[in-house]
């Protein structure tokens, strides 16, 4: 097993962790740091595969740090709206929230 | 550089707009009048923008933006759909006052991000771009003033629209890998020697799962009831226009990469326009509320536009390029009916509708037209549409699919006449009293009748502007 494969490997895991938590969490802070994990598992990937094998080494690097800075703003966002949500029912839980049918 | 700017117009035009928007929404009083008014004309000039930079052709930003007569008919769609949006947007009660500028302002960034994403041509470019669509629309569904269902519903756009972002961009990461390089131009020329590896095919389904996120297609399709009934009604009109029409702008662009050579891509399409067109029509069926209704009736529409796409001809192309525009004007007409009789900015049931023929004629007649328009009867150009479509998926011998496609056809009259029969014939419970509607909403409901009839009957002219624009991208 080259060290390519252990990358990737663990970037797999990290999205699968975030995936499987995103499912399972009620909490809707703990889904957020699930998406976290998963985005951070792409982001893995992109520097696996840019260490490696990519010719030139600079483009996975800068995809890495758009998927950061995207990743803050979409923070941003979801912990507003959460708290939006936190001041109408008092809960951050998925449970509480069904007015809507789907 | 005066040639690079005069690429960039319509983009430009819009940055324009949003910065202008930006400094409106400052004061701390404002005049609701007034901010209507300018967002109209710079609307307005965007428009015009657009029109203006139909035929440019280049490439800017180290080739990762290319522009083309393909992104520039979308762009102008684009344009076109945010200024009918804001035209029904005089008097927007279903939003808090205080908050209408950055109403406007969010509108206008999430129609920049889907410009540039029609253009980008690079993964990151592109994902950039999408996000950057995506995050105005996740703070404007929860925009709606009163009950709590709307941050619910941007709770839930939110998490479902993160999460296909997520998986979207671990696709991306697997086809920078088998590629080494995020340029589609780049893809498409090594497609050949990567395509029959699993984990490259894998990426390519994954990237396009963030797409069918936003067309509402069949695995990512359950955001759409909730979010369309949850949202403010100006609101929900945008998603279910122009939010489509850019979705389906990339959906080609990336699909004509492995244009014939994929039999797995085109399985799965398959099964997901199926999926899509029966389970839409099916659901739609038993709502109650007009718009759960139409989130269920477009994401049928999906599956027909897939049909147009999975041929992956030049022909199905332009066919869904067509439907694309059909459908943003027919659906654009039936919100646009939702919103003005929903004056308080309410939901509206279906048995709301009752006696409208008497308390607006004319907003029942573009109501009626919109609604065949969308089930597929001629001479409107739902039906047009949905000829070019099927016809370009049987030539590529998709009998099947076609067939399919014609039951589900049939399927959507039962509720799209539901909806008539509640418009026309039922008598409503007490007296209602008639809907005043205006003078610029009696030009725009003449206009959208002319359109949807003239475009069914004369379809030429766009056809092959779509056609010369398909040309281009393989």
């Amino acid at each position: 097993m080259n060290s390519l494969h252990t990358y990737l490997f663990i970037a797999l895991v990290l999205f699968c962790i975030g995936l499987f938590g995103l499912l399972k969490r009620r909490s809707l802070i703990g889904m957020l740091i699930s998406v976290e994990l998963m985005l951070n598992g792409a982001g893995l990937n992109f520097m696996a595969f840019n260490r490696f094998l990519a010719p030139d080494p600079a483009v996975g690097q800068v995809a890495v740090l758009f998927i950061m800075g995207i990743a803050a703003a979409e923070a941003a966002i979801a912990l507003s709206l959460i708290l939006a949500l936190f001041r109408k029912i008092r809960s951050v839980n998925v449970e509480q929230a069904r007015q809507l049918k789907g | 550089m005066a040639g690079d700017l005069l690429l960039f117009l319509p983009e430009a035009a819009c940055l324009l707009m949003a910065l202008a928007l930006f400094g409106l929404s400052l004061p701390r009083v404002q005049d609701q009048r007034r901010v209507h008014s300018w967002t109209m004309g710079l609307s307005l000039v965007m428009v015009a923008a657009g029109l203006a930079g139909l035929f440019q052709e280049g490439s800017l930003f180290f080739e990762a933006y290319r522009v083309d007569l393909f992104s520039q008919f979308f762009k102008l769609l684009l344009a076109v759909a945010l200024f009918l949006v804001l035209s029904i947007c005089r008097q927007l009660t279903g939003v808090e006052e205080r908050y209408q500028p950055e109403f406007f302002l969010f509108l206008t960034t999430c129609t920049l991000g889907m410009m540039l994403m029609v253009s980008a041509v690079e993964l990151m470019t592109l994902y950039v771009a999408l996000e950057l669509s995506s995050f105005s629309l996740y703070i404007l569904v929860p925009l709606r003033s009163g009950d709590n269902i709307d941050v619910e519903a941007g709770v839930k756009y939110l998490f479902i629209g993160i999460t296909a972002s997520c998986v979207m961009l671990f696709g991306m990461s697997y086809i920078f890998g088998a590629v080494h390089s995020t340029y589609l131009a780049k893809i498409a020329a090594t497609l050949p020697l990567w395509i029959h590896q699993p984990g490259a095919v894998i990426g390519l389904l994954l990237t396009l799962s963030g797409l069918l996120f936003k067309l509402a297609a069949f695995p990512f399709h359950f955001w759409a009831p909730d979010v369309y009934q949850g949202a403010a009604n100006q609101v929900t009109t945008y998603i279910a226009t122009a939010s489509k029409a850019a979705a389906v702008a990339l959906l080609i662009r990336l699909t004509a990469l492995s244009a014939g050579t994929s039999l797995y891509l085109l399985d799965v399409l398959m099964a997901l326009c199926v999926a899509s067109m029966t389970l839409g029509n099916l659901a739609a069926m038993v709502q109650s509320d007009l718009k759960r209704m139409l989130a269920y009736s477009s994401v049928a529409h999906a599956g027909y536009v897939l049909m147009g796409v999975l041929t992956m001809t030049r022909l199905g192309y332009s066919s869904a390029m067509f439907y694309s525009l059909a459908y943003m004007v027919m659906n654009f007409a039936a919100f646009m009916v939702v919103v003005k009789v929903a004056s308080g900015g309410q939901d509206l049931k279906i048995s709301d509708l009752a006696g409208l023929h008497r308390r607006a004629p004319l907003l029942a007649l573009t109501l009626m037209l919109a609604l065949f328009s969308l089930a597929g009867i001629p001479p409107t150009v739902g039906f047009t549409g949905k000829f070019l479509v099927f016809a370009a998926a049987m030539q590529d011998g998709h009998f099947w699919l076609v067939l399919v496609g014609m039951i589900n056809a049939t399927l959507s009259l039962y509720y799209y006449l539901m909806v008539i029969k509640a418009a026309y014939l039922a008598e409503p419970a007490g007296p209602r009293e008639a809907l005043a509607v205006s003078g610029p909403t009696r030009a725009l409901n003449y206009a959208l009748i002319a359109a949807m009839v003239y475009l069914g009957l004369f379809p030429r002219q766009v056809l092959e502007l779509a056609e010369q624009a398909v040309r281009n991208i393989f």
